[in-house]
């Protein structure tokens, strides 16, 4: 048996050949700071120094370590915090903080050998993102990073600790930060679930019993549903809990099947064909999942095609006719395309994970999920349990981005796992699953047709979108186009198109950033042929008065007023300037709850919500630090767990509107307790009275349960869905009546700016800059809201450029199983970002804003589009817009 | 599952650093025993000759070519493109055998679940299924481009292979010709690379590396060239162009090259080079822009050379 030197200490290796250095890191000897993420040596977020040189334990055999010296996150900052580390959280360079440990191991590397060279000289943009390259941050930190990179060379965090903006920092950047896939319970095995190789089929006969009866597994069960019937290559069969990993794998490989194939279909254009095979029967339609954050609407099916949808149309007749009549006559004005968009995984760098544990006849289930509450609700209800029977915890969630709101399967699995074993249970998703079968943006085909009237106004609207949702249902793109941009007539429908692939689920806006791309590049189309200016058109055509206003803050930037009329330019790069707008709704969860209480003299806030890496405990922390005249970090924020009082979920952006005003008001009633039970006041003219009162206090406690507000409107400010009527009204009630969610007055809003460098030889495109205004009212924490608006701007910069989910369209696996084939950004690919906070508009909401999560990503691939046609003359109508559609649309053909 | 039959016939697989194997490893896609290397003596370091010329033993790492300034002054095409391949933390650990020696990216090879002609399978599912990624030149039955960025810059620098068997291989001995589907080299089983072996540098020769990629960093090339040139009085007294990600094996440009021997350096003689280079493509239907790729990286490279 071999040995290392691990953070000081010696520790021995496996003899396993095939043992990684990463899992001894973390399984064996428990240093959890270090994450296992892609398995392939892309993400970096298993890096730890060997002999002080970075280096991949993900794919570094365990023995290759022997008689050498690593050194973890665990380790950089044991004594004193690296400078990088101060760094990191100063700048607040992380969010949901799953890279983070790799990222402070790299970093803190580069940091020592720049300044062994270099003293403090300031590292380039160019040679900090080089240096980082092999790791990757899904939430989009990455301008954060390159602050703090740079800062820490230059040595400004040589000096004493720094209280950092967000709360829960110091534990992301020394590792110590504990996810759901670090939870380990004594006697924990390990679930591994057998997966559909098939498109189609149906299972007759499944044989658990090589599994179960193999040395170390401790259950199999069978996964099927009662048509034995399994519809996409990934679809759950089967699980096993083992004592580890590798023999549950053989478990799972133990199992034997019979079955027999059925007809399948794939995608968006074969499943629509007139004689694709059907995915779901009717009676089989209940199975399908949900792509959207709220509840469907009823539609139609016809074969694999849902819909149309279309209640949101207005003189649908009207729009057919008048698009006709202008057709016929030729006119210029009227704009008609079709535009196409690709899949897009969540890629969350925490796999969708679950540890489950009875004690008795109390479950306690660790989750990577968005709605712990929410999820404590459907397992009692699915296991027939009382809700005090129930816990859901998540301390810290590595990233949803939509993915992870639903009961999901991972979870599902460890707890029959765990019952049936009797024992605890994980089950964590390797990253092929991550990237395959955990949810989607939807890939969709929309058409539209565009047309101003001859005053210039604009006069019907008629959009047509496909969504490609695989086994699910309920895309709303075309619905969206309703609440922009009035006109006298517009005709929205949505269809589903299903088919053999994995289910589509909510992902950051959904259906938002499809009908932007849409959308906005016909609007910035419209004013290329009005010979208008994009922006002023938009300011014509969009009443908003948020967006009003943001409209003015980009008509005054210079990279607007300088930029280059369309296809000036000749040589072989060439730059342009693109503009869109995005919108998303103010929601917020009805019977959201906030307790606030002294215990001890120190405050103490709970409510059963969670920090997905969106910065809610520090909201809610500066919230009360605020009205108690305190600093954040003296506030004990409780979230993350369902025993607390009822608490939102993180999705569709309503977090800080559900959370604030309850908070606010609890806050009133326990400030008032305080007083009637001080038995001094404080000494008057006291900087800090309410120090004072509460060191004296004894325990008390209030809690807030959240207003309505929809109502409560200032002149001006109604909910968007005013302007789609009755039909808006029966919308609001039925998002209410069946997804707890209500849609307030006044709209969040973002228009971006974008810059882009084109290079025509090798069709590639540069963001070279991008301006993103953004109004949602008052920002409570602003370093952390920069850092989402920034991350959004990354992650739209992916959806345009980069990110599509590939598939072989014959059997349906997935392609891009692994990090190195789905494409996301890395910090070399980030623009220099100048985020705007327009804090107006919103005084009808107690604490005066709302959230920002999606508002933020839904304009960027339109205005990237825009930017490459400012510079090139070419319009590039499909996502993404890589070399290879680059190349063929400036050769002015149709790529394969 | 088929897919697993590929080393059934080996003594076991060979391990150098492991930062190919131990993906495929955890996949499933390398199965049966491993056998980690012993780095003998003469596969470590870097030894240069009185004759100028230079020995890397296969087992010097991608980090400390791409590093070292005796390279980047003699070889700077072969330090351009250690420089350039994967990142930071694998260029540490990944060594210049292992590079050479690494299996195809292909993502129907690296899904265990999937048969094709590397894993023992009859035929190559990319060929009629989803080949974005693959070869613009079709000249074998896989359609993978062979992953090796070292290989293409050792092709340009005519470099010699030594294994424990044979020695003064070229690339294209250690490669093949890309007409064998089943395999991504010519090693036998049990045979090992053992150092490449690089002729001492000609008076005032220069190279530079390309690669495009959709990002910035960190991404397999869609295509790659390694340009290498002698130019004397603006005339090309030398021209080597070698281009990874577009075939089987890297690719010499023989047809760009032979229009640039011996003339006199122009824009215009770059431009009529950038269209032979394509000569005998053969892209597959999704292919096609690797063709228009390729033009753009060697009117890139040359004319950054001639200038």
């Amino acid at each position: 048996m071999s040995t290392m030197t691990i953070n000081g200490k010696p520790a021995s290796l496996p003899d396993d050949p095939d043992a990684l250095l990463v899992d001894v890191v973390r399984d064996t000897l428990d240093l959890t700071g270090t994450k296992l993420v892609c398995g392939a040596g892309v993400c970096g977020a298993c890096t730890v120094l060997v002999d002080g040189e970075p280096a991949v334990s993900c794919l570094m055999p365990a023995h290759a370590a022997a008689n050498r010296s690593v050194t973890t996150v665990e380790g950089i900052g044991a004594k004193d915090l690296h400078p990088v580390q101060k760094a990191f959280m100063a700048h607040d360079a992380l969010q949901c903080g799953f890279c983070t440990p790799g990222f402070i191991v790299e970093a803190a590397a580069f940091h020592d050998r720049w300044r062994a060279a270099k003293g403090t000289g300031v590292p380039s943009r160019e040679e900090i993102g080089a240096a980082l390259s092999g790791h990757l941050c899904r939430c989009g930190a990455y301008d954060g990073i390159f602050r703090a990179v740079a800062d820490a060379c230059a040595g400004r965090f040589d000096g004493n600790d720094i209280l950092p903006p967000r709360l829960e920092a110091r534990d992301k950047v020394t590792g110590s930060a504990k996810y759901t896939v670090d939870i380990h319970h004594d006697g924990q095995l390990e679930g591994v679930i057998l997966r559909s190789p098939f498109a189609h089929a149906r299972i007759s006969e499944l044989d658990l019993a090589p599994a179960r009866t193999m040395p170390g597994v401790n259950a199999a069960i069978s996964l099927l549903g009662d048509d034995r019937v399994v519809r996409y290559v990934g679809e759950p069969i089967a699980a096993v809990a083992a004592t580890d990993r590798k023999t549950a794998l053989a478990a799972i490989a133990a199992i034997k099947l019979t079955s027999e194939r059925l007809p399948s279909v794939i995608g968006l254009d074969d499943a629509r064909s007139a004689n694709a095979p059907v995915v779901f029967e009717k009676s089989a339609r209940k199975k399908a999942g949900n792509v959207s954050e709220g509840g469907g609407s009823p539609a139609s099916w016809k074969g694999n095609i849902r819909g149309p949808t279309a209640a949101f149309s207005k003189k649908p007749r009207k729009v057919r006719s008048w698009v006709a009549d202008a057709r016929a006559a030729n006119n210029p004005l009227l704009v008609e395309a079709t535009f196409r968009t690709g899949t897009q995984q969540h890629s969350c760098l925490e796999p969708h994970a679950a540890v489950a544990r009875f004690d008795g006849d109390r479950l306690t289930v660790h989750v990577s999920t968005q709605a712990v509450f929410h999820l404590m609700e459907l397992i009692a209800k699915r296991y027939k349990l009382d809700h005090d029977k129930v816990r859901v915890i998540a301390d810290h969630v590595g990233g949803g981005f939509g993915s992870k709101a639903a009961l999901g399967v991972e979870t599902t699995t460890a707890i029959d796992l765990a019952r049936e074993a009797k024992a605890p249970v994980r089950v964590a998703y390797d990253r092929h699953e991550e990237l395959s079968v955990t949810g989607y943006r939807p890939a969709a085909e929309m058409k539209i047709a565009l047309l101003p009237s001859e005053q210039g106004e604009l006069k019907a609207l008629s959009f047509t979108a496909h969504a490609d949702t695989g086994a699910a249902t309920n895309s709303t793109i075309a619905a969206l186009a309703r609440l922009i941009y009035p006109a006298e007539a517009k005709e929205l429908a949505d269809f589903d198109v299903i088919s053999n692939l994995p289910a589509g689920a909510p992902f950051r806006g959904p259906g938002g950033p499809p009908m932007a791309f849409a959308l906005e590049q016909a609007i910035d189309e419209a004013a290329l042929r009005m010979n208008v200016d994009p922006i002023a058109l938009r300011k014509r055509w969009d009443p908003d008065p948020n967006r009003q206003r943001l409209y003015d803050w980009a008509l005054s930037l210079d990279v607007w007023r300088n930029r280059k009329p369309i296809a000036a330019q000749s040589g072989r790069y060439r730059r342009g300037v693109g503009v869109a707008t995005g919108y998303w709704l103010y929601l917020w969860q009805p019977g959201s709850k906030v307790e606030v209480s002294v215990k001890r003299g120190r405050l103490v806030v709970s409510t059963a919500t969670q920090d997905i890496g969106t910065g809610t405990r520090t909201v809610i922390a500066n919230t009360i630090a605020r009205e108690f005249g305190l600093e954040p970090h003296e506030i004990d924020v409780r979230i993350g767990d369902s025993k607390l009082p009822e608490g939102p979920g993180s999705g569709g952006s309503r977090v800080t509107a559900s959370v604030i005003p309850p908070m606010l008001l609890a806050i009133g009633q326990l400030k008032t307790a305080i007083r009637q039970n001080a038995r001094r006041q404080p000494v008057p003219g006291s900087n800090a009275p309410w120090r004072e009162l509460l060191a004296a206090s004894p325990d008390l406690s209030a809690s807030g349960v959240r207003p309505e507000d929809s109502r409560r409107t200032a002149p001006g400010v109604e909910s968007p869905l005013k302007q789609a009527g009755f039909l808006g009204w029966i919308f609001g009630w039925m998002m209410r009546r069946f997804s707890n969610l209500a849609i307030g007055a006044g709209v969040p809003s973002s228009v971006q700016i974008v810059e882009v460098e084109v290079d025509t030889w090798l069709g590639h495109v540069r963001v070279v800059n991008v301006h993103t205004g953004i109004a949602v009212g008052k920002i409570v924490a602003p370093a952390l809201a920069h850092s989402q608006a920034a991350g959004a701007v990354i992650q739209g910069i992916g959806y345009a450029l980069y990110e599509a989910r590939e598939v072989d369209s014959r059997t349906g696996d997935v392609l891009s199983g692994s990090m190195e084939d789905y494409r996301i950004p890395g910090i070399a690919d980030t623009p220099v970002i100048d985020v705007h906070f327009d804090q107006a508009g919103y005084d009808h909401v107690l604490g005066g804003g709302v959230g920002i999560g999606e508002v933020a990503t839904v304009p960027t691939s339109p205005a990237v589009a825009n930017a490459i046609h400012n510079a090139t003359g070419v319009r590039l109508t499909e996502l993404p817009i890589r070399p290879d559609r680059l190349v063929a649309a400036l050769k002015g053909r149709a790529a394969a | 599952m088929t897919a697993t039959a590929m080393n059934a016939t080996h003594t076991g697989e060979f391990r150098a650093a492991g930062t190919d194997l131990s993906e495929r490893r955890r996949s499933g896609v390398s199965r049966g025993p491993l056998i980690d290397i012993a780095a003998a003596p003469d596969m470590i370091g870097m030894h240069w000759a009185a004759d100028g010329s230079l020995r890397l033993g296969a087992f010097t790492t991608i980090a400390a070519i791409a590093a070292d300034p005796l390279i980047a002054a003699a070889y700077p095409g072969v330090a351009a493109s250690a420089q350039g391949l994967a990142t930071p933390q694998i260029r540490h650990l990944a060594t210049l055998g292992g590079n050479l020696a690494q299996r195809s990216r292909c993502w129907y090879f690296r899904n265990p679940h999937i048969a094709c002609l590397k894993k023992g399978g009859s035929d190559c599912p990319a060929r009629s299924g989803n080949h974005l990624y693959h070869v613009a030149f079709d000249l074998g039955p896989c359609v993978a481009p062979h992953p090796s960025t070292m290989a293409a810059a050792l092709l340009a620098y005519e470099a010699k292979v030594t294994t424990d068997r044979r020695s003064s291989l070229t690339i294209g001995d250690l490669l093949g010709d890309g007409s064998n589907g089943t395999a991504d080299n010519t090693l036998q089983p049990g045979e090992m690379i053992k150092s490449v072996t690089l002729a001492s540098p000609l008076q005032g020769e220069r190279a530079l590396y390309k690669r495009a990629i959709s990002r910035t960093h960190a991404e397999w090339p869609l295509v790659e060239v390694c340009a290498r040139a002698v130019i004397r009085d603006g005339t090309f007294h030398l021209i080597r162009l070698a281009a990874g990600g577009i075939a089987p094996v890297p690719l010499r440009l023989a047809a760009a090259e032979g229009v640039l021997q011996g003339k006199q350096a122009s824009v215009s003689i770059i431009a009529e080079a950038a269209q032979q280079a394509t000569s005998g493509a053969k892209p597959l239907p999704m292919t096609g822009y690797k063709v228009d790729l390729l033009k753009g990286i060697v009117r890139d490279v040359l004319e950054r050379l001639m200038g």
